[in-house]
């Protein structure tokens, strides 16, 4: 019963092109853009393994967040009212929404590293890739909640802004975009304890052939309880009026 | 569970909202196999009754069972399925994946191609949901109340959006499911549905239930029949003695007498020679859920002037 409802929503977001076109699309272009356009010289392999990493963040980050926006709309839809009536439990359904949140990270993850590996010609050790993935999909776990949590709460109109502006701060903020080395002192500080930058550190740490520090995995679990607490108290207060 | 635990079981139930008491003291048993219609205004609380009925809402007082247990439970065995007002269609999904997703979410639901025949969605089943008309939406809807083959299935107000013709068909489907031996509640504000599609009719007014009872039974109790003639002069004092009559309204020069006992009281004016333009007529539906709904003031009035007029006003608001 959960796999279909998983099943079902996987193949509802697959479907959603602007899921593909801006949740796929957008940080393929933006990684071959960045590291195609002005990265020259000794820094340039550098660069791309990095960006990489980043980009593939982000493309995780804004598809974990988007979860949220599939389930303010089905809220107003009244498709969760629908399957309250059907045997279908509660703890079933948002189960199964984080869960189909957390599958759908996997494409922008993949596409990220497929244009690193086949296109600007990232090399790594094979258990590299496969830990990288295995840790950006397991990371972006945090994020669904974030974007359960707006979505549970919020109006469609105002999740869709709320996911946008997360997306776009968390990836700035945690140098997913651009290193935190060019950021100014004070930033770079704020940056280590933000949520996304111990997320994509899980990343930089395995491209470097290391294990993740001990700050950046309890950066990222508080935010993961955090957010999870904020997942369950949107919930809650939305299981009254669904 | 016996087989003779009802389907539907609710006592003294209430539900109160700041502004209002939507559900004001409702008891209403429906045994398995009946077709019952929940007829009344809009803002009667139909709709808060079925919100509690299905375990969507809680109510302040009472207790609401289905099939002996609570709502909730039923809902999780899959004895229960329902078609729900307001919503929009669900995006990105074809009709039948949408149906069978549903119907395998119950224990022993119907063949998808059999719902989907059912709710004759049988030609659109690989279009997706959200790019159908309003009638097939509505129908997808109904399709999904039923396709895991539930003993009951609650309908809040299924015809809203449809035009006569799909309505024809939605109840031509209705009542399919209903012979197989399920339960059936719906919602209505269409007397003609409640009349034409319900073994029994529970008019529901203000929170309370006002009637319950076969088609014929609430017109019995709105007061039989219409007897009326011209005055012509006459006095109309002596109206509400003759026997049978249990409402007077006059009009100009026309009396009009609601009668329980329309030969006698048709007997009793033609000895007193009162039968100028006299008509008599059956009370229809209409004017017997009319008189039912039109509220405390008006059946406590026994001449019957201000009912009449109560009913009027609400032919109009309706």
């Amino acid at each position: 019963m959960l796999l279909d409802y998983l099943r079902l929503e996987i193949r509802r977001t697959l479907r959603d092109t602007g899921f593909v076109v801006l949740g796929i699309g957008m940080p393929v272009l933006m990684y071959l853009l960045f590291t195609n356009l002005g990265a020259s010289g000794d820094d340039a392999a550098g660069y791309k393994l990095s960006a990489m990493v980043g980009m593939a963040a982000y493309g995780a980050l804004g598809a974990a967040l988007g979860t949220g926006g599939a389930v303010a709309e089905d809220r107003s839809t009244g498709w969760l009212r629908q399957l309250r009536v059907t045997p279908l439990s509660p703890r079933q359904v948002v189960t199964g929404r984080a869960m189909s949140g957390s599958v759908t990270v996997l494409p922008a993850i993949a596409a990220v590293l497929a244009a690193g590996a086949l296109v600007n010609g990232v090399r790594m050790d094979a258990w590299q890739w496969t830990v990288l993935v295995l840790l950006l999909w397991l990371g972006a776990l945090p994020f669904t909640l974030l974007g359960l949590g707006n979505g549970y709460r919020l109006s469609t109109q105002v999740t869709g802004i709320a996911n946008m502006i997360c997306t776009m701060g968390l990836a700035i903020v945690g140098g997913l975009w651009f290193p935190t080395e060019l950021f100014p002192g004070w930033l770079r500080t704020v940056s280590d304890y933000t949520p996304a930058h111990s997320f994509a550190d899980l990343g930089w740490s395995t491209t470097a052939g290391t294990a993740p520090g001990a700050t950046t995995l309890v950066v990222l679990f508080v935010w993961l309880l955090l957010f999870g607490a904020y997942a369950a108290r949107s919930y809650r207060r939305s299981a009254r009026t669904v | 569970m016996t087989k003779t635990t009802p389907a539907v079981d609710l006592s003294a139930v209430v539900r109160a909202f700041p502004s209002v008491r939507a559900v004001d003291g409702i008891d209403l048993t429906i045994e398995r196999g009946e077709t019952v219609a929940l007829l009344g205004r809009n803002g009667a609380g139909k709709s808060t009754t079925i919100s509690l009925l299905l375990g969507l809402d809680e109510p302040d007082e009472g207790a609401v069972r289905l099939f002996g247990t609570t709502p909730e439970l039923a809902v999780r065995k899959g004895q229960v399925g329902a078609m729900l007002q307001d919503g929009r269609p669900i995006s990105r999904v074809t009709v039948r994946e949408l149906v069978t997703f549903v119907g395998r979410a119950y224990p022993k639901p119907m063949p998808v191609a059999e719902a989907l025949a059912l709710a004759g969605l049988a030609e659109v089943a690989d279009r997706r949901v959200d790019r159908l008309s309003g009638g097939q939406v509505q129908r997808v809807r109904f399709a999904l109340a039923l396709a895991g083959n539930p003993e009951l299935i609650v309908l809040d107000e299924p015809t809203a959006a449809l035009d006569v013709e799909a309505r024809r068909t939605f109840w031509e489907s209705m009542r399919g499911y209903a012979r197989r031996g399920n339960t059936v509640l719906f919602s209505t504000h269409y007397l003609q549905e409640a009349d034409a599609n319900a073994d029994r009719i529970v008019v529901i007014d203000r929170g309370r239930i006002v009637a319950d009872g076969s088609a014929q039974d609430l017109k019995r109790r709105a007061g039989g029949t219409l007897v009326s003639f011209d005055l012509a002069g006459r006095d109309s004092g002596w109206l509400d003695t003759l026997p049978g009559v249990t409402a007077v309204e006059i009009r100009g020069e026309r009396a009009g007498l609601r009668s329980e006992d329309s030969d006698a009281t048709v007997m009793a004016l033609a000895g007193r020679g009162a039968i100028r333009g006299l008509r008599v007529e059956g009370t229809s539906l209409e004017s017997a859920f009319l008189a039912l709904t039109a509220g405390e003031d008006a059946i406590a009035e026994t001449t019957g002037t201000t009912r009449l007029t109560a009913a009027t006003d609400l032919m109009e608001s309706l």
